[in-house]
């Protein structure tokens, strides 16, 4: 017996190997034929990566990149697109392998710190980092950063004002520099409404448990919390669902999350990440390579950050005034008049 | 509410309810990773047995748009996965350890990949889920009832099968053979049974109560979600629970309720910014370590004492 089931593993690996074989030769037959060189050495085919830190399926940040680069394939023949998904873990080699067979790599995520080393050892690749910078400036790294401060204010705003006890929640994914830039931002905004405004926070430590933003948006709501802001990802879907238990109502990140649960979510803090990688991208295949080497803060001003409100036919919670107001404390944002604080440098 | 209102009562009840929801995943695999320890057998691959569990139930909560029928795949899908553990386990003989680290992983990549194939999507949302149960009578009471009522059917059925689980060890025949099986395989031979399908049906038993608490992860304390690192290390603290406990169900269960108090109160703790966010987030794993050197040197005092008296004993003669 035990002979027989030892066989059969040796075979099922055995087997296992030819089918990998057989994978690995066959786009490289058709590639061959099809095209005379491997695409990175291909002059009129440019090979754009997007490797992001965690996985698609969040429906929020990540996707929103994919969503851009999508976009970017359709739009440009001469673009092609491929994704890679770190899963948490391997930021570095994933990146290396990336750059290695591609023109374009863009880094989706704060946890890329080590393109500072990476990317000067292929200086003919153009790297695009999302949502953090490089510690000084690298010459073919763009940082793209965003000022969800902003778009935290006008969220914060929209709490406030939907808010029927006086206090509102957010709950975040951890307690670091670019989460507490929405918080800041949001706590600015409730306390521009009404300064007596209570802002109750708690983090989840967690980007990947939703169970755990449910614990965490229930306690906000104990707590009296009747709006609650999630800033956590995927861990931020229990978010929603303890507001549809709870009869409370919260708020979208990053994407326009409102057609997830229509009912609870009355407005996304939109971050346009695949818009700003579309835009950074067309312009660096456009020929305009003038933005590698700095940091470009995607804000209010050039539409990268805002506030959603779903697709049409959506139910709409929030009253046409308090959106007239939201637009109006746009524009003033947007003028610099009202400054938002920050937790970037 | 503001914070004139908000009182102690508000807390602790917010605390006990949420003890008891974060308690009964990691109950329900701790119940299942009891009858392995019962049998000798190591397993530390608990996380991905609740992993797949939660993934069977949300994919076929999807498909044949049934909850109930999402919890039985679970169940069926959690014997395949207990019978496999026993192969190797138990028929085979490779190292528990190896297999439990190998199951985990596999689980990982197994269920995004199925997710993908089947959903093109690297997780699951809005499956068919089970609603919260609110408790008529009980739900009136002041405290009482919004600690107890209105918690998914997993949560009461969890206290139902502690009880269940520790008559089915220590007063059925059966559960006396699998304790056997791991204390003394040799006598339980010469008595005439089998070791080797009691700790078959032991690893069952497991893989049933694992995926029994993947189910509950999607379906009953999230409305149908599932995602790749949902289960965030549970399967671990259920094993820490089984250690803590001695193994005994009940016993189990209060370290799982332990778990969850300490989880509770170090959101509470947060949110009311008394304490660090990353510090607290660290408190179920910091008493989890230390529950482990308190089970460790209990023993080892016990075991100083009986020598002791043995020892006396010896020279009184």
């Amino acid at each position: 017996m035990k002979k027989i089931i030892a066989l059969l593993l040796v075979l099922v690996l055995t087997l296992g190997c030819f089918a990998a074989c057989k994978k690995a030769d066959k786009p490289e037959t058709p590639a061959t034929e099809a095209t005379p060189e491997p695409p990175s050495t291909e002059p009129d085919k440019t090979v754009v990566t997007i490797v992001v830190a965690g996985t698609f399926g969040d429906r929020s940040f990540y996707d929103s990149s994919k969503e851009g680069g999508e976009r970017l394939a359709k739009d440009f023949t001469g673009l092609d697109v491929k994704f890679v998904e770190c899963n948490n873990e391997n930021h570095t080699v994933r990146m290396q392998n990336a750059a290695a067979q591609s023109n374009i790599v863009v880094c989706v995520g704060w946890e890329f710190y080590d393109i500072e080393t990476v990317a000067p050892e292929f200086p003919d690749v153009k790297f695009i980092w999302i949502d953090n910078e490089t510690s000084a400036p690298v010459p073919n790294v763009l940082n793209i950063v965003y000022a969800q401060n902003e778009g935290s204010f006008l969220a914060g705003y929209i709490a406030a004002a939907m808010s029927k006890t006086g206090t509102v929640g957010a709950v975040g994914g951890e307690d670091s520099i670019t989460i507490n830039d929405f918080i800041v931002g949001y706590k600015q905004g409730a306390a521009y409404f009404n300064e007596a405004t209570k802002v109750e926070i708690n983090y989840t430590n967690d980007y990947d448990d939703p169970a755990k933003g449910k614990d965490c948006a229930k306690v906000l709501h104990d707590r009296g919390a009747d709006v609650i802001f999630q800033i956590a990802s995927k861990a931020g879907d229990g978010v929603f669902e303890a507001a549809q238990e709870g009869s409370f109502y919260a708020i979208g990140v990053d994407s326009d999350q409102k057609y997830i649960n229509d009912a609870v979510i009355i407005c996304s803090m939109k971050k346009e990440v695949g818009k700003s990688i579309y835009d950074a991208i067309s312009k660096i295949v456009g020929g305009d390579a003038s933005q590698l080497g700095t940091t470009w803060v995607a804000d209010m001003s050039n539409g990268y950050v805002g506030i959603g409100y779903g697709e049409e036919g959506a139910t709409q919670q929030i009253p046409d005034e308090i959106k007239a107001q939201v637009e109006e404390i746009r524009a003033k944002i947007v003028s610099g008049e009202i400054k938002v604080d920050t937790t970037r440098n | 509410m503001n914070e004139n209102t908000w009182n102690f009562w508000t807390v602790a009840s917010s605390t006990l309810n949420q003890m008891l929801r974060s308690a009964t995943p990691v109950a329900l695999a701790a119940l299942g990773g009891l009858m392995t320890e019962h049998a000798g057998i190591m397993n530390i691959g608990m996380d991905g047995m609740i992993l797949m569990g939660a993934f069977t139930a949300a994919a076929v909560s999807t498909a044949l748009a049934s909850a109930a029928l999402g919890i039985v795949a679970s169940i069926i899908f959690g014997i395949l996965v207990g019978l496999f553990f026993a192969l190797f386990t138990v028929k085979l003989r490779s190292d528990e350890f190896i297999i439990g680290c190998a199951l985990n992983t596999f689980a990982l990549g197994i269920t995004v990949y199925l997710s993908r194939t089947l959903f093109d999507s690297a997780g699951i949302s809005n499956a068919p889920h089970l609603h919260n149960i609110a408790i008529p009578l009980i739900k009136d009471i002041p405290f009482l009832g919004s600690v107890i009522s209105g918690h998914s059917l997993f949560v009461y059925m969890t206290w139902a099968l502690v009880a269940l689980m520790w008559l089915f060890v220590y007063r059925t025949p059966l559960g006396f053979w699998i304790r056997a099986s791991g204390e003394s395989p040799e006598t339980l031979r010469t008595a005439g049974k089998n070791p080797e399908r009691m700790k078959w049906i032991a690893s069952i038993l497991c893989g049933v109560f694992c995926g029994l608490a993947g189910a509950h992860l999607s379906l009953g304390n999230l409305n149908g979600q599932f995602g790749q690192r949902m289960v965030a290390g549970r399967g671990y603290i259920a094993f820490a629970c089984v250690i803590f406990g001695g193994a005994n169900p009940v016993k189990v269960f209060l370290a799982a309720l332990m778990f969850g108090f300490f989880d509770a109160i170090g959101l509470q703790l947060q949110s009311s910014k008394l304490v660090d966010a990353d510090l607290t987030s660290a408190i179920p794993y910091v008493i989890t370590i230390i529950m482990m050197v308190y089970v460790v040197v209990s023993g080892q005092r016990r075991r100083e004492r009986i020598a002791k008296q043995q020892l006396k004993k010896l020279e009184l003669k």
